[in-house]
């Protein structure tokens, strides 16, 4: 089921352990901590969980912010923008 | 003291699903510290079984596919609803959720007497077995594997 914004930052900020205020669209990857090699291990496994999506290590290895996240998901479907 | 919570499998699907055993004896060493007059197994020796019982599922899968020996890299939840005391022997269940060349993810459980003391959700790595020392195996998965070859489990 589509998720909104919200929803998703919401999730990055549960995948990241992270405050849910400190997630933004425009948030880099240098800026969250967790999003290290265990993150992305993390992001792959929720992603696949939660919304059936299965990412090349090349394609985790190119998303560098957020946007990136929402981006992808918008593309399969899964973030509708309100 | 050896670090082995598996002592038998009593049911394998591999890659989907996998049934184990562990007996405490309460000869084990670390009952002297945990706790005095009150001995309970560590929730963290709880999870290590899981862990062991999950990742002996996944490397019989693992094998075939040349994937490596599964590694514990996150316990994402675990909860712990009863004592886990000497002479109980638990009975340990795994489940994989799902199962891709970089991760995986199981569910687990393990129940003493039919009640389910413990749950966990874990994830998984995957290291090369180039990385381990010459001629190591996993004991307890081989010595199940083979009794399944020649029909005895």
């Amino acid at each position: 089921m589509a998720k909104d914004a919200n929803e998703i930052l919401a999730w990055v900020a549960d995948i990241f352990e992270s405050p849910v205020e400190k997630i933004r669209s425009e948030t880099k990857r240098e800026d969250i901590e967790a999003w290290d090699s265990l993150g992305i291990m993390t992001l792959m496994a929720r992603l696949d969980e939660d919304f059936q999506v299965l990412l090349t290590d090349e394609e985790i290895q190119q998303m560098n912010s957020v946007a990136d996240i929402l981006d992808l998901l918008r593309k399969h479907g899964k973030l509708v923008d309100g | 003291m050896r670090f082995l919570f598996v002592d038998r499998i009593l049911e394998l699907e591999p890659g989907k699903s996998i049934k184990a055993e562990y007996h405490i004896s309460g000869d084990q060493d670390f009952f002297r510290d945990h706790f005095p007059g009150f001995p309970v197994v560590p929730g963290v020796l709880l999870t290590e079984m899981m862990a062991q019982a999950a990742g002996k599922c996944l490397d019989a899968e693992g094998k075939d596919k040349g994937k490596g020996k599964a590694m514990l890299a996150q316990i994402r939840s675990a909860s712990f609803r009863e004592w886990v005391r000497p002479g109980a022997t638990a009975l340990i269940t795994a489940e994989i959720r799902t199962s891709q060349a970089q991760y995986a993810t199981a569910v687990c459980s393990i129940k003493v007497n039919g009640a389910k003391v413990c749950t966990a959700d874990l994830l998984f790595s995957f290291l090369p077995l180039g990385e381990f020392a010459p001629g190591y195996r996993d004991e307890v998965l081989e010595s199940f594997l083979a009794s399944r070859q020649s029909g005895g489990g």
